[in-house]
């Protein structure tokens, strides 16, 4: 990477739909542009595919959204952007810089004049006793082992936890010849149907569930409503899976517990934005169950609050793709505007539709993520032998310890309890502490608050640092 | 071990790997973590506090669950990382 600037006049951090709009967009004008991403390849979650290195593509027609996103993976490839993979972002300071290392070998610093964060969202996880052990993945894992490296995790497995990416991964687990013992899904049927003609009103997503659906349906798989996963069990690795019926409240009915013999499970409880990087940055947040937790509260320009920092994507509240899509496209045209740029592209007619895309695609986000409401039951109900945080092994005892000599706070409980200071720095644990918390001190998630986020804000290595180019 | 890579999957290049010691078969453009889940790996290490097993959930670069020891470079995550000719990998099993 020896033609790389100190300086970009637009750095955009994440390749995901929204980060990919703008770099696309923006490589049409006279700016220098750097695209980063954690990644090995560019595109996002969504765009995940087997790599060419790797083998033939197989033939599956992609759906609509999907051919937009693969000639943006193009397009950005093509275009005269500064495509940075395989790099962590460690670090936003004053006067418009940051901090990255990339591929554990070398850390950069660049400055920017304006700075997009496209970082997207992670899977939200809800604890249950024995679920670190060797055989429970997430349902986004087993999503990227068939989509982006053609394996399965094992030949029969279970799925479980809520939300239609169950009914996802599901499909495509037997399309490639899995046997599924089940999906255990823990909100009601009802939730679903609810939820239908909202997706029918706005999306073509209604035919991918619809084909879902009849695939797992004519599979004879078993789809069991209102199931939460009480434990997993096993020596060293997973063996069995304790399935449990709750009620409408959430609660488990006592002696409904059946037990799976199964070697692999995999879980998903929906998505919360990745707000770290623009945390760190200062930008302003703002919490909404609705929109899948806390966010980067923007306008509908997708401007931060901190000036010359805009937000894009999964990160301003869990929508899918085509809200990414639109707010990339929305943040390049503010992009352009603030730089005086005349643009053809994105008339004012064009801005003003696109930001009334966006309302339409808010009110989708709210419907999506109300189906991923956590209810305080299946907070209460987690067993004190039931590990939180997985990185330093903290249980629930722990914290409600912790909770009861006056830790109420994410940061007294983590100085208490060494919660979420692990090598996943509460990546994987803050949200569902942030909920404990919220359970067990009757406070709002605003008088919680948040961890606090410091850089260097993933794990750098020492080689790296000492290989620091300027 | 059974080999749980999908077969409509034509894959191209074949690489050996050495896992604590022995060898095994990957193809290029894997990961390291789908080549030793495709390999039948689940325990990927011990969790240093409780040093139960642990294995990987979210293959994504998340979750710092399947961080080990590639090419004597200790805590990189297998996920994030593409196999190469002759890689040496070691971990708690």
């Amino acid at each position: 990477m020896s033609n790389l600037k100190n300086h970009y006049h637009v750095l955009i951090i994440g390749s995901g739909f929204s980060g990919m709009a703008a770099a696309s967009f923006l490589a049409d004008y006279d700016l220098n542009i750097l695209l980063l991403d954690e990644n090995i390849h560019i595109g996002g979650q969504l765009l995940r595919r087997i790599p060419e290195k790797l083998a033939e593509d197989s033939p599956h027609p992609p759906e609509k959204i999907k051919k937009i996103g693969y000639n943006f993976v193009e397009k950005v490839k093509e275009k005269k952007i500064d495509l940075l993979n395989k790099t962590v972002l460690m670090g936003v300071y004053e006067n418009n810089k940051v901090l990255v290392e990339r591929d554990r070998k070398e850390t950069f610093t660049f400055t920017y004049d304006f700075l997009l964060f496209a970082t997207g969202a992670r899977e939200r996880y809800l604890p249950f006793k024995g679920w670190t052990l060797p055989g429970v993945y997430s349902t986004g894992m087993l999503q990227v082992l068939m989509k982006s490296w053609g394996v399965l995790p094992a030949k029969k497995m279970l799925i479980a936890g809520s939300g239609l990416f169950l009914f996802a991964a599901a499909y495509e687990f037997l399309k490639n010849g899995g046997e599924l013992q089940g999906i255990m899904e823990q909100s009601p049927f009802g939730n679903k149907i609810k939820f239908l003609p909202q997706v029918f009103h706005q999306f073509p997503k209604f035919t991918d569930g619809g084909r879902y659906l009849s695939k797992i349906y004519s599979s004879g798989v078993p789809v069991k409503y209102r199931r939460r996963v009480l434990e997993a069990r096993g020596d060293k690795q997973l063996e069995e899976v304790v399935v449990g019926k709750v009620d409408r409240k959430g609660s488990l009915i006592k002696g409904t517990e059946k037990t799976y013999s199964t070697k692999a499970l995999a879980v998903g409880y929906g998505f919360v934005p990745s707000i770290e990087a623009p945390q760190l940055a200062g930008c302003e947040l703002e919490y909404s169950q609705q929109k899948g937790g806390w966010t980067v509260k923007v306008n509908d320009r997708m401007e931060t609050s901190v000036e010359n920092i805009l937000a894009a994507g999964e990160v301003t509240g869990v929508g899918g793709a085509h809200k990414s899509l639109n707010e990339g496209k929305i943040a390049a045209s503010t992009i352009l505007e603030k730089w005086g740029l005349q643009s053809e592209a994105f008339p004012p007619k064009k801005v003003k539709k696109l930001q009334k895309k966006r309302k339409h695609h808010l009110s989708f986000v709210r419907c999506f993520n109300s189906l991923y409401k956590v209810k305080p039951e299946s907070i209460l109900e987690i067993p004190d032998e039931t590990i939180v945080c997985r990185c330093e092994s903290i249980d629930m005892k722990q914290i409600k310890e912790a909770v009861g000599m006056g830790c109420a706070d994410p940061n007294a409980l983590k100085i208490s309890t060494r919660c979420a200071m692990g090598k996943c720095q509460g990546r994987t644990c803050a949200p569902v502490i942030y909920d404990i918390l919220q359970i067990l001190c009757r406070k709002t998630p605003q008088e919680i608050g948040l961890f606090s986020v410091r850089p260097p804000f993933k794990p750098i290595s020492i080689h790296a640092l000492k290989n620091f180019s300027q | 071990m059974k080999d749980l890579r999908i077969d409509s999957v034509k894959r191209k290049q074949k690489v050996k790997l050495t896992v604590n010691g022995r060898k095994i078969n990957a193809y290029e453009g894997e990961t390291v973590l789908a080549a030793l889940i495709a390999a039948g790996y689940k325990t990927l290490k011990k969790n240093p506090v409780s040093e139960e097993p642990r294995g990987a959930l979210c293959g994504m670069g998340v979750c710092f669950e399947c961080t080990m020891a590639i090419d004597g470079v200790p805590n990189v995550r297998a996920c994030m990382t593409e196999v190469q000719e002759g890689m040496n990998i070691e971990f708690d099993e």
